[in-house]
């Protein structure tokens, strides 16, 4: 979505969603690659996580994972913006980090561990501050 | 990895617990009040010579709260500091007390906790964080993606899963502090509402309110204070630490060991106890499959082997591996403060057989002798989690 001032999308969180045009749906995940021990992070990352070396490089991660578990969340924590019940899954990525999403377009008869899921964006309204902003969710491989 | 290495040996001196509960009544001052006064009467122990306190807890209830606390007590002067580490602050609490006693700088400490947790589901981060419009900032979301896993993995059944929260209420009935002591089927469990599929409302713990406290003094100075000797209890590991990388991020694996069995396994090289020779355990049940991984991370019970120990009865109170043995958070109640401090509460009452109806001896213990080594695991969100072993 688009902010209204500037007529830029804005993304749920510029280190782990960056956006590849102002329709707020385009998109790609983000993380950091450590070049000393090959360890990938989603997001974030001054210092490797697992060995502790400054040597880091910014790389896009997949689009598709794979289904590691999931839930379906019938009591929402207050603030969550989006439909009740709803689904989240794990989804672990090549490069090896797992990603906590909501998985949308997906029946709960059909879901299973295993599955392929690729990234998917949406819009979501934040009612508490009047703003829209882009999410990153899963959904089944087609 | 034994991280620090402790000095002269600490003992618990005193108990103390308010109730596990609603006390819509009573501040969270006056709750801690109560336990905390009940800790320095169990262990005989003169208000006047307690040098520091240190109190746990995580909801905002007034600055410096582990103050106001104390301060009807009587104004001593002494440090009190205000620990939160998620629902780890009272274990954490406790392990800073053993650590300023072990080393000298007390000879006594008091590690209390207490909480007034609101009602719904419970979250980490703060207002507006990112995760919040994510929806993964929910801990009962969080531990069923585990359940969903544990599942696959291992091949236990929804029923194996609900025999845990059956366990922990039919302890509970044996113990007037719990929040919940209504016995229930494992039917009923799992017919109860959903939260997070597969776990549900009978699988989660009550968020609650109360209060526990401990007293910890230096076994040498026992006299000195006039502190019975024959019913303290020996601390023999002290351990806290926070999460190692996984490699992976969020992380809700059937096996994860990144949070307690580094925890586990330094406690038991620093006390040089095996798990085999533990009699009775509390873990940090939060939901049923936290005390499956629990018990595992612990190297209680084999990997993968949890829910077919309880299923065959080996965590009751009159199994191999008692566990969660005053109903643990899923039937006493969760107030976050107070539960690693309750843990320990139940562990000292155990090991000096004063539990009554609910009393256990272990794989090692007789009816004469009682049990004679206890574990406590309590973990906190963020990383946390803390390991302590008592034994006499």
């Amino acid at each position: 979505m688009v902010n209204n001032s500037t007529g830029m999308a804005q993304s749920v969180d510029p280190s782990r969603l960056e956006l590849t045009d102002n329709t707020g749906i385009q998109g790609v995940l983000r993380g950091h690659r450590c070049k000393s021990c090959n360890v990938s992070v989603f997001g974030f990352a001054t210092f490797c996580q697992s060995c502790t070396s400054n040597d880091l490089e910014s790389i896009q991660l997949d689009k598709r994972g794979t289904l590691y578990s999931y839930t379906v969340v019938r009591v929402p924590p207050r603030e969550w913006p989006g439909r009740v019940p709803y689904t989240l899954g794990e989804v672990e990525l090549p490069e090896g980090p797992h990603v906590l999403a909501e998985v949308i377009e997906c029946a709960y008869s059909d879901i299973k561990i295993g599955m392929q899921m690729d990234l998917a964006i949406e819009l979501v309204s934040i009612p508490e501050n009047n703003r829209v902003i882009s999410v990153y969710k899963w959904k089944p491989s087609s | 990895m034994v991280q620090f290495q402790p000095g002269r040996e600490v003992v618990v001196a005193g108990v103390g617990l308010h109730p596990f509960g609603r006390f819509p009544e009573s501040d969270l001052a006056s709750l801690a009040r109560d336990a905390v006064t009940e800790a320095l009467v169990d262990g005989g122990i003169k208000w006047s010579d307690i040098p520091v306190a240190y109190f746990g807890h995580v909801y905002y209830q007034g600055m410096s709260i582990g103050e106001t606390a104390l301060s009807a007590l009587g104004l001593t002067g002494i440090p009190i500091i205000n620990v939160e580490n998620a629902c780890s602050s009272g274990s954490t609490a406790f392990w800073q007390a053993y650590w300023g006693v072990t080393t000298g700088m007390f000879d006594l400490a008091l590690a209390f906790g207490a909480e007034k947790v609101p009602s719904g589901p419970v979250t980490v981060t703060a207002s507006e964080s990112p995760e919040r419009y994510i929806g993964s900032d929910h801990m009962m979301a969080g531990y069923a993606l585990r359940m969903r896993r544990y599942m696959e993995e291992t091949g236990a059944t929804d029923r194996s899963l609900a025999q845990v929260a059956v366990k922990a209420r039919q302890n509970a009935t044996l113990n007037p502090f719990a929040h919940r002591n209504e016995i229930y089927t494992v039917e009923e469990v799992l017919e109860s509402r959903l939260i997070a599929d597969p776990l549900t409302l009978f699988q989660c713990c009550p968020t609650s309110e109360g209060s526990a406290a401990a007293v910890l003094c230096a076994k040498e100075s026992l006299k000195k204070y006039g502190i019975d000797e024959e019913r303290s209890i020996t601390i023999s590991a002290a351990v806290l630490r926070s999460g190692n990388y996984n490699g992976r991020g969020s992380d809700h694996s059937a096996f994860s060991p990144y949070r307690t069995e580094p925890a586990a396994i330094e406690a038991y090289q620093s006390s040089n106890i095996t798990p085999e020779e533990v009699d009775l355990v509390q873990v940090h049940d939060a939901s049923t499959i936290g005390e499956l991984q629990q018990l595992e991370s612990l190297h209680l019970i084999g990997k993968g082997e949890a829910w077919k120990a309880t299923e065959s009865g080996r965590t009751a109170l009159n199994g191999d591996i008692p566990t969660n043995t005053d109903g643990g958070l899923l039937a006493m109640g969760h107030p976050f403060g107070a539960t690693g401090i309750r843990m320990i509460h139940e562990t000292v009452t155990q090991l000096r057989q004063e539990a009554g109806d609910r009393q256990v001896n272990g794989r090692h213990g007789s009816p004469s002798s009682g049990p004679k080594i206890g574990l406590a695991q309590c973990s906190g969100a963020g990383d946390v989690t803390t390991v302590h072993i008592l034994s006499k």
